[in-house]
Formats: structure tokens, C-alpha cells, sequence
């Protein structure tokens, strides 16, 4: 008998080390239903933030093991999202436009999509130039957001060997050796940029992965500092999800 | 005699082609400025770009200038220096919005930090009015953030003076 079952979807954040994360994500979470309140969210987050507000959420997922307070808990909890369907979206965003419930149209037979680093945004990525071995290459995917088919296993495993790989790499325990080392010290090492590059480029376990970007990619993740160049979307709409990564505290309290 | 002037006597004697894309800087057509081509004794294709004085300190016509109007012709000059002149315009305009889009991008930046702020204050961290609370989450200035702040902790103090009565 085929099986008519509609596959879950709902959206991922991740707050951890700090607790800014946490004030960012519920902020994002609620902008989210403000916008679609039928929308099903999780939150993965450190025990140590909760403070009630976390009711707000769908589902929530405490980090656990080596996941607790570490900086890059975002690929441990995109690892284990509880939905078929999952869009990853940083704390730190806010959701302007109803168009928010649609985005999961964008997955059709996918594997994962993501936003583009392209030549007119470089001027607000932190690293997108690199060398390997003795060429130079470039980081093309922005793991800002990923709307991915967490149902399947080998995206499942995708998640979990950068959350793994990235985890060494940021502990100095793991560089493969086509990279510069005293570049990928000095700028590769603390991102999971680099990680998602090499997953995505070198891995031959992952060659086959449908990866792409989002259709009108910019408004699922418009950096603030996009408008400082007045980038606009292909369609002409407004952003989606406006990402305000370069302008938040990050290690200072809110308040 | 000045380095310069003894290097424009030189460049008189040389056979060049110029750009098309040189302008005057005033109106009174009295500064040409211009890009030139020509080959040296030494076989080196040189390219040269120009300030010309129509006249030199004496008054006497400077022969590079007549010879690049000659070659480009007064018209031709007219209508790049309109052309550059619009151009400029044009980059002026663009800048200036992009100033103001810069602007504008940095002062949503202070807005959305002062929000999360706002929603650290006990009393709307713990309210449970998500219309009033969406309300805040997207207003426009920091003085309308103000205003649906007071009405959360209104709506509050109302629910309380209710359950007192």
C-alpha cells in the first residue's frame, strides 16, 4: 500500500554557550508564529538558559553530553530535529513576512538548500577564499539557514559527521591535509563553514547529496548589512528572515 | 623653464591618438583634460593622461591642447564632458542613496538590540499578550516600541486590579 503520509515539517534553532542565543532564539521563535502560528518549532538549547519562555515552543530538545554549552551546538541539534522536513534557522534572526510558512516548497525532491555565498555578498562573509591543495578555492553554502530532508538517513548522517568533524576541527584535532595549515589555523579552524565545504566538496560519501539554494535565497536569510549594498531579492519582495549576525552582542548580556 | 612644460614642448613632437573620453573642466573650456597614446624613441607604447591649459602662464596657445581638440574634434569633447558630467551625477546619486539605505540598515540594527532589550524587562518577558507582544516585535521607531511596552504593562496592571476587585 503507498504511503499517503504527509511528512512533518517544522523549524530548528539552536541555543547554546551563550545566553543571549536563548533571548534570540525565543525572539526568533515568536516572530516565527507571529507570522505563521500554525508553524511547529523546536528549540535545542542548554538546560542552564530555560526560564519559561521555552513554553512557547513545539518541542524541545535539551543539549546533552559534549553538546552542552559548546559553541557549535547548532549541528548537534540539527542532527537530531524531530521533524521530517527541517528548516534550520540561526538565533539570531527575526521573521518578517508570512511568505515563512512557504519555504519548505523550496526542499521539492532536495536534499538540503541552503544560501548562497556569491560574489556581490562576499563583502560580509568572514573568510570565502581559501587554498587546497595549492589551489584557491571558495565556501559557496551559508550555514545561516538549511532547509534539509531530515527524514533521510544519509542527511541524518550528513548533520551528525559535521557536528563530529567540526567538533575535532575546532579542537585542533582534525584538518585534512590539502589545507593550508597556518591559513586553516589562523581563519579556517572556528568555522563549520569550512567543514560543510569539505563535507560537501571532498567527501566522496556525500558526492551524491542533492544540494542547492534556496530560489530567491536572499530573502531567507538577509543579512543586515546586505541593505548597506541595498542587495535585493531576485523577485523584488521583501526579506523573509532578516539575520542580524554582525550587529548583536554576542559575549555581553542583553541587558 | 619647468620639467613639465619642457615635457609638454616634447610631447608636441610626438604623433598620438587620443581617447575619447576626454572633458573640460569648466565651462570656459580653458582646462582640457585628456588621455593620450604615442610611441617614444625607445619603441615604448606610453599612454599619458593630461591636464591641458589652453594658454600657458604667458598666454601663448599650448599646442598640445589645439592638438588634441583638433584630433577630437570640439563637439566630441562637448558631449563626453555632458556624458561624464551625467555619469557623475549618476554615481553622486547612488552613493548618496546608499548612504541613506546604510543608515537606515544600522538604525533597524539599534532597534532590533533595543527590542530584545525591552523584552528583558521582567513584566513583558513574563506577559502572556502575544497580540500586544507581536505589536512591539514589529514596530517601526524605538518610540513605538515605548508605546506598546506601556500598554503590556497596562494590560498587566488591568488583569491585576480585576482579580483584586
Amino acid at each position: 500500500m503507498p504511503n499517503n503520509k504527509q511528512p512533518s515539517k517544522g523549524y530548528l534553532s539552536v541555543a547554546s554557550k551563550n545566553q543571549n542565543f536563548y533571548v534570540y532564539a525565543i525572539n526568533l521563535i515568536e516572530s516565527v508564529k507571529d507570522y505563521y502560528p500554525d508553524a511547529r518549532y523546536c528549540l535545542v538549547t542548554d538546560e542552564a538558559f530555560l526560564d519559561g519562555r521555552e513554553s512557547i515552543v513545539d518541542d524541545l530538545i535539551l543539549t546533552s553530553g559534549e553538546a552542552i554549552g559548546a559553541y557549535r551546538a547548532k549541528l548537534w541539534g540539527m542532527a537530531r530535529s524531530p521533524y521530517d522536513q527541517t528548516m534550520y534557522l540561526d538565533a539570531d534572526m527575526t521573521c518578517e513576512h508570512e511568505d515563512i510558512e512557504f519555504v519548505f516548497d523550496d526542499l521539492r525532491d532536495r536534499d538540503m538548500v541552503f544560501h548562497e555565498l556569491s560574489k556581490e555578498r562576499e563583502n560580509y562573509f568572514a573568510v570565502k577564499y581559501f587554498n587546497y591543495g595549492g589551489k584557491k578555492e571558495h565556501m559557496k553554502l551559508c550555514g545561516g539557514v538549511c532547509l534539509y530532508n531530515s527524514a533521510k538517513p544519509i542527511v541524518k548522517e550528513f548533520m551528525e559527521d559535521w557536528w563530529q568533524y567540526y567538533s575535532k576541527q575546532y579542537a585542533g584535532n582534525w584538518m585534512p591535509e590539502s589545507f593550508d595549515k597556518a591559513e586553516f589555523n589562523k581563519n579556517l579552524k572556528v568555522f563549520d563553514q569550512t567543514t560543510l565545504w569539505w563535507l560537501t566538496e571532498k567527501l566522496e560519501k556525500y558526492k551524491d547529496l542533492n544540494i542547492g539554494y534556496f530560489d530567491d535565497d536572499i530573502r531567507w536569510n538577509y543579512f543586515s548589512q546586505y541593505a548597506y549594498d541595498m542587495l535585493q531579492s531576485k523577485s523584488g519582495k521583501p526579506p523573509v528572515m532578516r539575520h542580524f549576525s554582525g550587529s548583536l552582542p554576542k559575549d555581553q548580556l542583553i541587558v | 623653464m619647468s620639467e613639465q612644460e619642457v615635457s609638454m614642448e616634447k610631447l608636441a613632437t610626438y604623433e598620438k591618438t587620443w581617447l575619447d573620453n576626454a572633458f573640460w573642466e569648466t565651462p570656459q573650456k580653458q582646462l582640457l583634460n585628456a588621455i593620450c597614446e604615442y610611441t617614444d624613441e625607445k619603441n615604448r607604447k606610453i599612454r599619458k593622461v593630461l591636464q591641458l591649459p589652453r594658454l600657458d602662464e604667458t598666454g601663448v596657445e599650448n599646442p598640445v591642447f589645439n592638438q588634441c581638440v583638433e584630433f577630437l574634434g570640439d563637439d566630441a569633447i562637448d558631449a563626453s564632458t555632458a556624458e561624464r558630467r551625467r555619469r557623475k551625477l549618476e554615481e553622486a546619486e547612488v552613493k548618496k542613496q546608499k548612504e541613506i539605505e546604510k543608515q537606515k540598515a544600522k538604525k533597524l540594527e539599534k532597534l532590533f538590540e533595543y527590542k530584545l532589550e525591552t523584552f528583558e524587562i521582567d513584566e513583558i518577558k513574563d506577559s502572556k499578550n502575544r497580540q500586544l507582544k507581536s505589536k512591539l516585535r514589529r514596530a517601526k521607531s524605538i518610540p513605538e516600541v515605548n508605546l506598546y511596552a506601556m500598554l503590556i504593562i497596562k494590560d498587566i496592571a488591568d488583569a491585576e486590579q480585576q482579580a483584586a476587585e
